[in-house]
């Protein structure tokens, strides 16, 4: 157990390492840009166009001539410290900014992932338990959209109807519950979506199974064999894909996010990419990497856990 | 007055490229205490007759006919009622005792669930699972029982699911193809099995196999299955030692021990029966009226048997 | 009469088109029905020039905001802009994106999940981290950070969006190469003395067509979507070429007033994106038979 948790932790460190690795260079692709951007959001007024002397100046003060690997392990040598660099724009530091909107993404991605649980999962045993009626052929079509919408779209939608034809959500904005029912619901459709269908078809290939058989041959009722024998094997493999969605749901957030106004790290990451504010961008990739991989990891831990002929794989 | 009693059975199943008829107008009686076997190849339909007495078919089969059991015919049963049934009056000890043990689910839990149900308040179920296990003669109760299956070897997991079967005292216990696809230590193995269980209980068996020997050792009486019809039945004795019909021959001197003589030929396809007697095409006593006529089930020579030249 | 002499090459993709199941297709009344409305998207697409009704950027601020009507049907956006127009010349766009990226992942990820597959050893072993790192993580940071680093553009919003999109057609690669790199007739060709490249573009890569296709197919759907978001969050395409999620995102600000303006290209997205499951979905019923009627003995 120990021997798997430690190879783990290297994979995830080492996958964290190489995405804000790539971040980085990409960032840094511009050459001269950042000093350049330095200047324009720190020290220059609005429409100065800096000089080669403060562009010199900033480079040396900055260490910006350095080799990139060298300015990369710097920046991650203050990472482990937890200094993540000052924001170009917001003058702050990263690590405070992101720490502050933390939560709120994970009460968004916690608030969404709950719809698609407790939606997508009955109405997939139903639809399976009802495979080829009414219900089944209407649900599939409200999930064939789900999966094929854009959810931003969706949110414009929601708004249009919720909040400004019907009045009865905010349109955007952080506060109390009515703020986050509009931005979980959009962002749960295409998971909600998803997860009907794994659980549908998890039920459907479970249910011809010969254990399936033998129960209802030993005269077991026929809830009881849908919940304690079918559903613990069907949803198995969604419990993974779930997990991959948690991760994929801080990225889907981004957009939701920008939409709603959410003060989450996903908008902050959009709008600092579009500011070019490099130290806040790195902070951000940083910063959802890391809770994805610890996602991932809780994930698999949870999968061996429940499925018994797996051992530390 | 029979235990179960099967009326002109017949069962289709409805496919894409048609009905496939995969039992044809079966009808036989099981007495109580009696072990009943019915013989025949991958296909003859006797799988599907196991099931249908215990309604465990898909949703898309057509059944008619009748089967009695206490006098109460299955068929028309509700679900409600087949639920009381099965498990405490009839049961299943299933085909691949490895794909019929649920792999998330505890050894003991798969027994004990059965005994959470009943009235019987004496009983725990946890303890009822753990000697159902040791009268099986399964090694280390208590730990098996906590074990999953997957840990199991197969002979364990055999029993095991017997047990299951067994637990509630059903009358008619239906065992299908218990020696499918096993090496022949375990065959012996299982032979002696199955000899153990029916010792001595007033239990009836319905045996399904296309092992002869099986039957031979275990079986009261049998029936030999071709193409979803009966072809022969009687005492297994008689029919395995002096078979009448000629496919009974073709089987029996196919086994290796009677010098492994192969029947030629293959069994007809289900969607698309031959004219007159299904067997014809593979018969070396072949006339012409096999051709043409479907021969009934009568006592010919001495014995119930489906054939013209007898 | 002139003989027609095909090269071996010719006869072997003759052969292989020949044995596509036509009849299947046309039986299966789903991918028919996909078939025939994507072919009428398809034509409206390339055709776009020559129907829209009016320039999809000609600003006419006079009629800015005209919900539909005879003149304008679909209305006209905050610039006066008819939104037909801008849908047509959208599609073009997608369809542009999408097919570009779905080529350029596809032959980035065969190459590369093909080799892993096939050569083994640390270049497997690299390659299969890569893919499992492009897999596992959020697309869409990626393509925002590339986007973000190179600057808006069609061509740059081609390359992120491959960047990020290879993964699943290495890992698909990969996974046929495995299985089919040890059957015999791989063997007896290298017995026979098959060059490498011969092998796997002569036995390997048309055996692994059918999936790879259907991959493909609900790929572009799934592409499109993502530029969508991209334009939608104003990265990736130049506010002058119209594209469906960038007028997305400047209807939403006229929500109110204009509520068409979100309907319209939203419907497009989705019923694009739903041609194209459904497709990919009727071309993997058809090319692997091994679907089963279920017929539950439960309920």
């Amino acid at each position: 157990m120990l021997r798997y948790l430690l190879k783990r932790s290297a994979f995830m460190v080492v996958t964290v390492l190489a995405v804000c690795a790539m971040t980085f260079g990409l960032m840094n692709i511009i050459p001269g840009g950042t000093a350049e951007l330095i200047l324009k959001h720190t020290f220059l007024e609005l429409e100065e166009i800096p000089t080669d002397e403060q562009i010199a100046e900033i480079s040396s003060r900055y260490n910006l001539h350095d080799p990139l690997y060298i300015q990369f392990s710097r920046w991650m040598g203050n990472a482990l410290h937890g200094d993540l660099g000052t924001s170009y724009i917001l003058k702050r530091p990263v690590t405070y900014l992101i720490l502050l909107r933390l939560p709120a993404t994970m009460m968004l991605a916690l608030a969404a992932m709950s719809i698609a649980v407790l939606i997508g999962v009955p109405l997939g045993v139903l639809c399976a338990l009802k495979e080829n009626k009414l219900a089944d052929y209407i649900l599939r079509i409200a999930t064939l959209i789900g999966v094929s919408m854009p959810g931003f779209w969706l949110a414009l939608l929601l708004i249009l109807v919720f909040s400004v034809t019907l009045k009865l959500f905010p349109v955007a904005g952080y506060g109390n519950i009515s703020y986050l029912v509009l931005p979980a619901v959009a962002l749960s459709a295409h998971t909600t979506a998803i997860t009907l269908r794994m659980v549908r078809t998890g039920m459907l290939e479970v249910m011809n199974q010969p254990y399936i058989v033998f129960a209802m041959s030993k005269g077991l009722p026929t809830r009881y064999i849908v919940t304690k024998h079918a559903m613990r094997n069907a949803l198995l493999p969604v419990i993974t894909v779930l997990g991959l969605h948690l991760g994929h749901m801080l990225g889907g957030a981004v957009v939701i996010e920008t939409i709603f106004a959410w003060p989450g790290v996903g908008s902050l990451l959009v709008n600092s990419i579009m500011a070019r504010d490099v130290p806040v961008v790195q902070g951000c990739v940083l910063t959802i990497v890391g809770v994805f991989v610890i996602i991932n990891l809780l994930v698999d831990l949870l999968y061996t856990y429940i499925d018994p002929r797996i051992k530390y794989v | 007055m029979p235990l179960l009693e099967v009326e002109k059975l017949e069962v289709c199943f409805s496919t894409k490229l048609g009905g496939v008829k995969a039992v044809n107008g079966v009808s036989f009686g099981i007495e109580e205490g009696e072990t009943f076997g019915l013989i025949g190849e991958s296909g003859s339909g006797k799988s599907v007759i196991g099931m249908s007495i215990l309604r465990l078919l898909p949703k898309n089969t057509h059944m008619s006919g009748s089967i009695l059991f206490q006098e109460s015919d299955l068929l028309k049963m509700s679900d409600r009622e087949l639920q009381d049934i099965r498990g405490k009056k009839i049961s299943l000890i299933p085909q691949n005792p490895t794909a019929s043990l649920n792999p998330l689910l505890k050894n003991g839990e798969q027994i004990s669930e059965i005994f959470e149900r009943q009235e019987n308040g004496n009983v725990k179920p946890w303890k009822a699972a753990i000697d159902m296990m040791e009268s099986l003669l399964i090694k280390n109760p208590e730990l098996s029982a906590k074990s999953y299956p997957h840990q199991l070897s197969g002979g364990m997991k055999q029993r095991l699911v017997a047990g299951i079967a067994l637990s509630l005292r059903p009358k008619l216990v239906v065992a299908d193809e218990p020696t499918k696809g096993l090496d022949s230590v375990s065959r012996e193995r299982t032979i002696d099995f199955f000899k153990h269980l029916n010792e001595g209980s007033e239990r009836s068996m319905l045996l399904i196999t296309h092992d002869l020997d099986l039957a031979y050792n275990i079986c009261d009486r049998i029936a030999v299955l071709y193409a979803g019809e009966i072809l022969e039945m009687g005492t297994a004795k008689e029919i395995l030692d002096s078979p009448k019909h000629p496919y009974t021959r073709g089987l029996v001197h196919s086994l290796p021990k009677n010098g492994l003589v192969p029947l030629e030929g293959s069994s007809p396809s289900l969607l698309n029966l031959p004219e007159g007697c299904f067997f014809h095409e593979r018969c070396s006593y072949q006339g012409f009226e096999c051709v043409k006529v479907h021969p009934d089930l009568k006592v010919r020579g001495g014995r119930l048997a489906r054939c013209l030249r007898l | 009469m002139k003989m027609i002499n095909p090269s071996r090459w010719q006869l072997l993709w003759f052969g292989r088109i020949c044995r596509i199941p036509y009849q299947k297709v046309l039986e299966n009344k789903i991918v028919s029905i996909c078939l025939i409305l994507l072919g009428i998207v398809l034509l409206l697409a390339i055709l776009a020039p020559m129907i829209a009704p009016y320039d999809p950027n000609a600003i006419d601020l006079k009629n800015s905001l005209h919900p539909p009507s005879t003149a304008y049907p679909l209305g006209t956006d905050h610039l006066g802009r008819d939104v037909l127009s801008r849908l047509l010349y959208g599609a073009t766009t997608s369809f542009v994106i999408a097919i570009s990226v779905v080529g350029l992942s596809l032959v980035l990820g065969l190459l590369l999940g093909g080799a892993a597959g096939y050569y083994g050893g640390w270049l497997d072993e690299t390659i299969s981290r890569l893919m499992d790192l492009f897999l596992s993580f959020p697309g869409i940071i990626f393509a925002l950070a590339i986007v973000g680093a190179l600057g808006s553009g069609v061509l740059n919003l081609i390359i992120a969006l491959s960047l990020v999109n290879w993964a699943s057609y290495a890992r698909l690669m990969r996974g046929q190469v495995l299985s089919t790199k040890n059957n015999d007739y791989i063997s007896s060709a290298r017995v026979i003395g098959a060059s490498d490249r011969r092998i796997l573009c002569r036995h390997i890569l048309p055996n692994s067509l059918a999936p790879v296709v259907v991959l493909a197919t609900m790929d572009i759907g799934h592409v499109i979507l993502a530029a969508a978001a991209l334009s939608f969050l104003g990265l990736g395409i130049p506010p002058s070429i119209p594209e469906w999620g960038s007028m997305l995102n400047a209807g939403k600000e006229f929500m109110r007033t204009a509520p068409y303006l979100t309907i319209f290209p939203g419907i497009a997205i989705t019923f694009t994106v739903i041609l194209f499951s459904l497709l990919g979905d009727g071309f993997r019923d058809i090319l692997d038979p091994n679907k089963e009627e279920t017929g539950l003995a439960i309920a």
